[in-house]
């Protein structure tokens, strides 16, 4: 058919040249994100993040026996038409060993039947949190560093309820992140005997939410409890409660742990604002994560980074246990951090080599928690309630 | 619910989210009525706005108030030259062309904004700002401001187009253009005046969104749709009913949460539309058929 | 044997272009043909998408439907369904002219949207509906691609085949004829509403199918994909690129536009490492650009219509 042959030609022409001045030796990955579109204010530090990885495992001697790892960086703009275009291109054309993300659910799943699955790439996304994600048939390609929304919003309710909170109200964004972290938390909080006097979805993107928060603070709570990010309609939301006095506490999910309300709102008027976050038994991972990101000019309290981090190194340990083939990469993935085997922190690469070599096992222990991958490329994760300390989030109480 | 927390709580952030509205919603409406067509490239153009004030604020220090001119100034020139280098060789091709170029125009803006200023969610003042109370009506400064400006600005523009010979041909060309240029308007001079008065408007809605809200990449493109509605549905090339589209969107959208689940509230400036539509169809003011 | 990854990075953008297609060309009935300035394709798109989704996968407690039914029977329901949909808001909305149309179709998209977002029982809310079927599919990953896009160039040459007989038999001529002048075709005691409102329906059936067969590309539909800027905007970029009124010119428009959309991506890539991201706006940038020139210097399309006279009336 004239059209095949027109995309056909099109296609060759507009890549070989890019595939012949790729340097053999290097190993390739494709980070993809959300760059453009809803999330564009999310995915430029989650992709330095992931560099961040790279950089230190080729400071630190390279892959299989000193190979750079290169990064190509696709835009999934967080639909799945723009994120299956970019992962086809990342994984024919530039032919990649795997890929970090997409950000978004809806891209991953649908990268991860239509280009991921069939190709027998991996796939790490560090922020894809839908449940769906969990019973993908996705021959084990797809995994995760970021706990499913489950998790993490029964851990929450639960902390609250321990520490004597009864009565909250929560506002969530109407997205797989915000409606499900709402949903867990509703049915865990309601079971240990709290009790949810305002329950309700708002669109992003809105100019004013005053009269959501108005509803919300009908029902007599002081706490409002925001499943939402802290660098969109999160800020707005937070900043008009506070303004307006509908809340006097304040708690998020790790969506909005996030630099921006103490950029925007002043950390002295966030004294009783709290936030839930991932975090691993190893909190050297964390500490060592935050500083080398912040000497990288980044800022380790926005969204999903040190998931980003974790995505990235888990992979380059992945790789080079499966000696390159790209093939074992998924299984490999599963096999560094299983929860078995000698402990490996954040930017321990040259240790990790070493034991890969030995033949030993190891057991990446990450900066947003233990990863244990289980069989459906899950983590578990463990949390940590965050309250703001000085212009930073400080561990509060952890969470269990 | 006491009638003062329905006006503290419902109407006042309704009239202030009208308010934006009402000032994209003229910059709308008079591109409609006089260019006729929908121009896309508003709310991106907002973005613009809003982020050039951002700039001076940041650069020299001075009040978001004083850097609103320049910011109108800046976007009045932008939009001038976007329609001489895109729009203007379309001019006599269907105008559906016309739009697309304007969809065109909204991706370049937001890549440049993006470009320059970064995706990171940035405001004109860091804190909170407490509302006042004034016999027991909550407000702020910045939201009266808001409503105050939106009323000085639109009225500005009524003058100028009821009063002024270069406003009375806008009006002329909006009625009927060949008539215009026979009756000795020069309807390219007026087409600049009036993309200059356009991007002055898209520049004021939004840095009031962004003192309202905060600022953000996508922010001009999200209120795209409840601006075009409130344009409609005062009525097409009418100012004075966009002004009171963009008001009885904003009110609406914020009251409807009483009556619906609250992840409904931006389905409301359509519902309100197709409702008066299907009552009067060319709007609440009669607006004209394009 | 291997498979060079080229080919099936352009089976793929094939099958894209593909599908995309049978939204323009559904999108061309409407205005091309008709005059309909329909900017609600997102919502058909999405009523179709979702009706075979539901219609065509196992059991799920998460949303309705599930009916586990062949994939056949899912295109055919989602081309039943938009149909019907489409009906009622044509009743409602045909009345209002050109940009008061447009804007009342945008509403409803936005309506349809924010209801699939909603409603969780129906549609699984905003975790969508997963496990979608893809027929043809094996475990060989370049002959999956390849099987569904010779599935997805049949349907587009039926679709064209349909759409150009109806075009070509007197029922098109009196689309055209009251498309370019109203006036007369009521004098001629043509029923213009009724005839209005076939290729409005018509339309939108072509545009669920659409849909249907990006959900059972992707094997899954979540609400990001029923975004207006991709599922709407692009489309009108793309017919009116490609040339309004010539279905050749709506699918070249598609080929056109998502090679530019694409492929934009080598072209910014190709800037320095510390660039990586900031070469991504300066894509939709170029992409933008693009759009410019090719309007510059093909305002009528790449393929106008093939009667002059008729396309040079209209305003």
């Amino acid at each position: 058919m004239k059209l095949t042959h027109l995309v056909v030609a099109a296609s060759l022409f507009g890549s070989t040249a890019l595939v012949a001045n790729s340097a053999a030796a290097d190993v390739k990955v494709g980070l993809l994100g959300g760059i453009s579109g809803p999330i564009a204010a999310m995915a430029p530090p989650m992709i330095d993040a992931a560099k961040l990885a790279f950089a230190q495992v080729n400071e630190q001697g390279g892959v299989l026996g000193g190979q750079k790892i290169v990064t190509v960086v696709g835009d999934s703009a967080c639909n799945p038409q723009n994120g299956v275009d970019a992962a086809s291109k990342l994984v024919n054309v530039e032919q990649v060993t795997a890929l970090v993300g997409p950000h978004c659910s809806g891209p991953v799943i649908a990268v991860a039947n239509s280009v991921a699955a069939p190709a027998g790439v991996a796939l790490i996304t560090p922020s894809g949190t839908s449940p769906e994600i969990t019973g993908l048939d996705d021959k084990g390609t797809v995994y995760r560093t970021v706990p499913s929304d489950d998790y993490q919003g029964r851990a929450l309710a639960r902390t609250l309820v321990a520490q004597g909170t009864k009565n909250v109200a929560v506002a969530y964004l109407n997205n797989d992140y915000g409606s499900g972290l709402a949903g867990a938390f509703k049915a865990e909080f309601e079971t240990q005997g709290g009790k949810i006097s305002g329950y309700a979805a708002h669109e992003e993107g809105k100019a004013s939410y005053r009269t959501n928060l108005a509803e919300l603070s009908r029902g007599g709570a002081d706490t409002l409890v925001i499943f939402d990010y802290g660098d969109g309609s999160g800020l707005t939301i937070l900043r008009q409660a506070l303004e307006n006095g509908f809340f006097t506490n304040f708690v998020g999910g790790d969506g909005m742990k996030s630099d921006a309300p103490i950029k925007e709102l002043g950390a002295e008027n966030l004294t009783t604002f709290v936030a839930s976050s991932p975090m691993g038994e190893a909190s050297s991972s964390l500490d060592s994560f935050n500083k080398a990101f912040t000497a990288a000019g980044g800022s380790a309290d926005a969204i999903f980074v040190a998931n980003s981090y974790d995505a990235a190194f888990v992979l380059a340990l992945a790789i080079e246990k499966a000696g390159g083939d790209k093939a074992k990469v998924p299984a490999a993935i599963s096999a560094v951090s299983d929860g078995k085997g000698e402990a490996v922190a954040a930017g321990e690469w040259k240790k990790a080599v070493e034991l890969i070599k030995a033949g030993k096992e190891i057991d990446y222990k990450g900066a947003a928690g233990d990863l244990n991958f289980d069989a459906n490329g899950d983590v578990p994760g463990a949390y940590g309630l965050f309250s703001i300390d000085g212009e930073s989030f400080k561990l509060q109480t952890p969470m269990n | 619910m006491t009638l003062l927390e329905l006006m503290n709580f419902y109407v006042i952030p309704g009239l202030v989210l009208g308010s934006i509205y009402a000032v994209g919603a003229v910059g709308i409406t008079l591109v409609f009525g006089i260019l006729r067509f929908a121009h896309l490239a508003h709310g991106d153009l907002a973005t613009f706005g809003a982020f050039a004030a951002l700039a001076v604020v940041t650069a020299s220090g001075i009040s978001p108030w004083a850097a609103l001119p320049i910011a109108m100034a800046l976007c009045a020139l932008i939009a001038i030259g976007i329609d001489k280098v895109f729009y203007d060789y379309l001019t006599d091709r269907p105008k559906i062309i016309t739009v697309m170029a304007s969809l065109g125009i909204a991706l370049m803006l937001r890549a440049v904004i993006q470009v320059i200023w970064g995706v990171d969610t940035e405001t004109y003042s860091r804190g909170l700002v407490r509302p006042e109370n004034y016999w027991g009506l909550r407000l702020r400064d910045r939201e009266i401001f808001t409503m105050l400006a939106m009323f000085a600005i639109v009225g500005v523009l009524w003058v100028f187009l009821q009063k002024t010979k270069w406003g009375k041909a806008m009006r002329a060309m909006s009625d009927n253009p060949d008539l215009a240029l026979l009756s000795g308007v020069d309807n390219r001079r007026t087409t600049m005046l009036t993309w200059a008065i356009v991007g002055a408007l898209c520049a004021a809605s939004g840095f009031f969104l962004g003192l309202n809200t905060e600022l953000k990449a996508l922010m001009g493109w999200t209120m795209l749709l409840p601006m075009f509605a409130a344009a409609i549905l005062g009525g097409v090339g009418r100012v004075e009913g966009a002004v009171l589209g963009g008001l009885v969107v904003g009110v609406a959208e914020e009251l409807s949460v009483l009556v619906l689940p609250s992840e409904y509230k931006a389905a409301m400036a359509f519902v309100i539309l197709l409702l008066i539509l299907l009552v009067r169809p060319t709007g609440l003011l009669k607006g004209k058929l394009l | 044997m291997e498979i060079p990854g080229i080919l099936i990075y352009a089976m793929s953008m094939a099958i894209f272009m593909g599908i995309y297609a049978i939204l323009a060309l559904g999108l061309n009935i409407q205005w091309g043909f008709t005059g309909l300035f329909n900017a609600g394709i997102a919502g058909f798109f999405a009523v179709g998408a979702y009706t075979s989704a539901l219609v065509t996968s196992a059991l799920s407690a998460n949303h309705l439907g599930g009916l586990d039914l062949p994939v056949p029977v899912g295109w055919a329901a989602a081309m039943l369904v938009a149909g019907l949909v489409a009906w009622p808001i044509g009743k409602i909305c045909l009345r209002f002219r050109s940009d008061y149309l447009a804007i009342a179709t945008i509403g409803v998209a936005e309506i349809i949207r924010l209801v699939i977002k909603s409603e969780g029982w129906l549609t699984g809310g905003a975790r969508g509906v997963t496990k979608i079927p893809r027929p043809l599919a094996s475990d060989n990953y370049a002959l999956s691609e390849l099987s569904y896009l010779a599935l997805v160039v049949i349907v587009l040459f039926c679709i064209y085949l349909l759409v150009e007989k109806q075009l070509k038999a007197p029922w098109g001529r009196m689309m055209r004829g009251i498309r370019d002048n109203e006036l007369a075709a009521n004098a001629m005691g043509k029923n213009i509403e009724r005839r209005r409102l076939e290729a409005f329906i018509f339309g939108a059936a072509i545009m669920g199918l659409g849909g249907a067969m990006l959900a059972h590309y992707y094997r899954s539909i979540t609400p990001e994909a029923i975004d207006p800027m991709i599922a709407t905007f692009l489309v009108w970029i793309m017919l009116i690129l490609g040339g309004s009124g010539n279905n050749r010119g709506a699918i070249l428009g598609v080929v056109v536009v998502w090679t530019i959309w694409s492929m934009s991506e080598f072209v910014t890539d190709q800037l320095p490492e510390e660039y990586a991201i900031k070469a991504k706006y300066m894509r939709v940038f170029i992409i933008g650009l693009m759009l410019q020139l090719v309007l510059r210097f093909r305002p009528e399309g790449i393929l106008p219509e093939a009667d002059q006279k008729s396309a040079q009336r209209r305003k």
